[in-house]
């Protein structure tokens, strides 16, 4: 009886710890979705390994696709059935760098944007500060601010979700990049995003010469020289150079344009410092060859104009950044090359060309 | 009896669970007293004896220049203590450091080598690489790859940048770029034909210091900036234009007269 007895118990502490140790399991549901797919970067050669992704936006594969079809749907203005479709994609065209090709930006209304286009490109690198004055934050508000600004969409995020919701395409695909079919601007803005930090070109003849792939042609090598060297051009320290390939500084300059400047959209306006005035963001000179009109007005048609103006076009003013050091007061002047160093700055300059990335099918339109 | 045999049979399951789990626990070392503390260098910058008011054009320099100063970005490499005779450099995880005028990061440098405590006589640093350290394209990331300086002009980094503006004798403002890195040696027909290590040691005057155990002692770098232009030779900007990477004169002068630009502050 007493064995019995014991036995009993035996047999009823193992019933309760068996409980107790499967109440401690949590109850997991079965997933409905697959997790979306975490995208890796591949960073190219000399490249910074820091980038610019946000913590709660990190890149997916599912996100990324979702972003390229987005930044290529002209319904995405929420106005297409007004006639006035436009996406990412109208203003930044693949061919020229993601970038316009005509300068300023005209939106659905047929309204100017204030500055020129600047392209979409290692944008990935970029420390926060987007936009020719840099008062972007990230990749994620330029959207948002794209769809409400007069001279771009002039939109409401409440159309924009409504004309994405219409298309049957986009809920499977928001649901596999975000857990749930749910379209919001938030997300559009994310996936978005996600899409324009692949957008990265690294395979120019300069890249190829950094990876021993290939020498630059003797033209191209005193071209890099000029670039290089303050006795040449010195445009390194704004524009990057070998071992800073971004060829940007993403950084602010007065580059000594004009003697008279509008503050209301300079990185002054951002800043409020008198050292800013008049100073805008030195662009990357990858794809330059596509980018034009250039700087942030696009006076400059083309590439030999801004070399003419660099050469000996500057203009004085006390906001000039002190590495304008070419600037001779109470003249401009500039570096004064010779028309033989001209071709050959011109010919570096064209070595930052990256024909692989602006024929990239993975980065063109899905449609 | 019989349930005594099953009691037993219990208390002997149970002692030798009981054995198990505490053989389980990890016989803690006694541990040797911590006898190192570490150094924390900040860093600021002064004219005649004050914090120094960027982007103001407020200073006069040795030769009658009337100046201001944008940013000054500078490396710092091979942190060195001295304690009775013995030297230590501190380049437990990496031996060199930016300081970035602009960058508040960078204006603090916890350096991760343990140091036994006790009293320091001295501390020094090399400005800027020596030829031997100074690796082109070593760093990847801004802003030390906004350092770089080109390889025509002997590769590497710039060790010094001091970037401003100052009046010339026609009352413009004319930039001015300080840099300081490797320097060329030109044969008679503008062929460079060698380069010449810039960078040198800096040893700080009345720079003993202390270190107590498991304490971080803070100590500041101070970069006196009117210094840069006027011992032992004075620096005229009209003399020596508004950029000198290419000018070995120029920077040779920038050289001699940075030994004694920096002072420490405990």
């Amino acid at each position: 009886m007493r064995i019995k007895q014991f036995i009993q118990y035996l047999a009823m502490l193992f019933i309760l710890t068996t409980l107790v140790a499967s109440s401690c399991k949590k109850t997991e549901p079965d997933p409905v979705v697959p997790p979306a797919t975490p995208y890796t970067i591949d960073v190219p050669y000399g490249f910074p390994t820091n980038y610019n992704i946000p913590t709660d936006n990190p890149m997916t594969v599912e996100g990324i696709k979702l972003g390229r079809y987005l930044y290529y749907d002209e319904r995405l203005s929420g106005k297409a059935d007004e006639g006035m479709p436009q996406t990412c994609g109208s203003c930044h065209l693949q061919q020229f760098s993601f970038e316009n090709g005509i300068g300023k930006g005209i939106g659905t209304t047929g309204a100017q944007t204030h500055h020129t286009m600047l392209p979409h490109i290692n944008l990935l690198w970029n420390p926060g500060n987007y936009g020719w004055n840099g008062s972007v934050a990230s990749i994620e508000d330029d959207v948002h601010g794209v769809v409400t600004d007069p001279t771009e969409f002039a939109s409401t995020p409440e159309k924009v979700v409504a004309a994405i919701q219409k298309v049957s395409i986009y809920p499977p695909m928001f649901e596999a990049a975000f857990g749930t079919p749910e379209i919001t601007m938030d997300r559009i803005a994310k996936a978005i995003a996600q899409f324009v930090r692949t957008l990265i070109s690294s395979d120019s003849r300069f890249d190829k010469n950094l990876r021993g792939e290939l020498i630059l042609t003797d033209s191209e090598r005193r071209g890099l020289i000029l670039f290089t060297t303050e006795a040449g051009g010195d445009c390194f320290h704004c524009h990057g150079a070998p071992g800073n390939p971004l060829m940007t500084t993403n950084l602010f300059y007065n580059n000594a344009k004009d003697s008279v400047f509008d503050i209301t959209h300079d990185r002054y306006s951002v800043t409020g410092s008198t050292t800013d005035i008049g100073a805008y963001k030195a662009t990357t000179l990858r794809n330059i060859e596509y980018t034009g009109p250039y700087m942030h007005d696009g006076r400059f048609q083309t590439l030999d104009e801004v070399l003419e103006f660099y050469n000996q076009g500057l203009v004085y003013s006390v906001y000039a950044h002190p590495l304008m050091h070419k600037l001779v007061p109470p003249f401009g002047i500039g570096a004064e090359l010779n028309p033989s160093q001209l071709n050959d700055l011109k010919a570096f300059l064209l070595a930052l060309s990256d024909t692989t990335f602006i024929n990239n099918k993975e980065l063109s339109s899905p449609f | 009896m019989q349930l005594s045999k099953y009691k037993l049979f219990l208390i002997l399951i149970v002692a030798s669970a009981i054995s198990m789990a505490s053989s389980c626990k990890k016989t803690e070392p006694v541990e040797d007293p911590v006898t190192t503390g570490s150094l924390n260098m900040s860093f600021d910058f002064y004219f005649d004896n004050n914090p120094i008011i960027f982007d103001s054009m407020m200073y006069v320099n040795a030769a009658g220049n009337e100046y201001m100063v944008y940013e000054v970005r500078y490396f710092i490499s091979k942190v060195t203590i001295y304690k009775a005779g013995v030297a230590t450099v501190l380049n437990g995880w990496a031996n060199e450091h930016l300081i970035h005028s602009k960058i508040p990061t960078t204006l603090n440098w916890p350096i991760v080598d343990k140091i036994e405590a006790g009293n320091y006589d001295s501390i020094s640093f090399t400005l800027g690489f020596t030829d031997a350290d100074n690796i082109p394209y070593m760093f990847v990331n801004p802003p030390e790859t906004e350092m770089v300086w080109p390889e025509y002009l002997g590769g590497g980094y710039h060790y010094l940048k001091i970037e401003g503006k100052w009046k010339a004798p026609n009352d413009y403002l004319r930039g001015s770029a300080f840099h300081l890195g490797r320097g060329q040696i030109y044969d008679a027909g503008g062929i460079i034909t060698g380069f010449i290590d810039n960078s040198f040691r800096v040893s700080l005057p009345n720079s003993s210091f202390s270190i107590t155990a498991t304490n971080s002692t803070n100590v500041t770098l101070r970069m006196h900036i009117e210094q840069w232009f006027e011992n032992p030779t004075v620096y005229d900007h009209n003399v020596y234009g508004g950029d000198i990477m290419s000018n070995q004169e120029s920077m040779g002068i920038v050289r001699d007269n940075g030994w004694n630009v920096f002072e420490l502050i405990k």
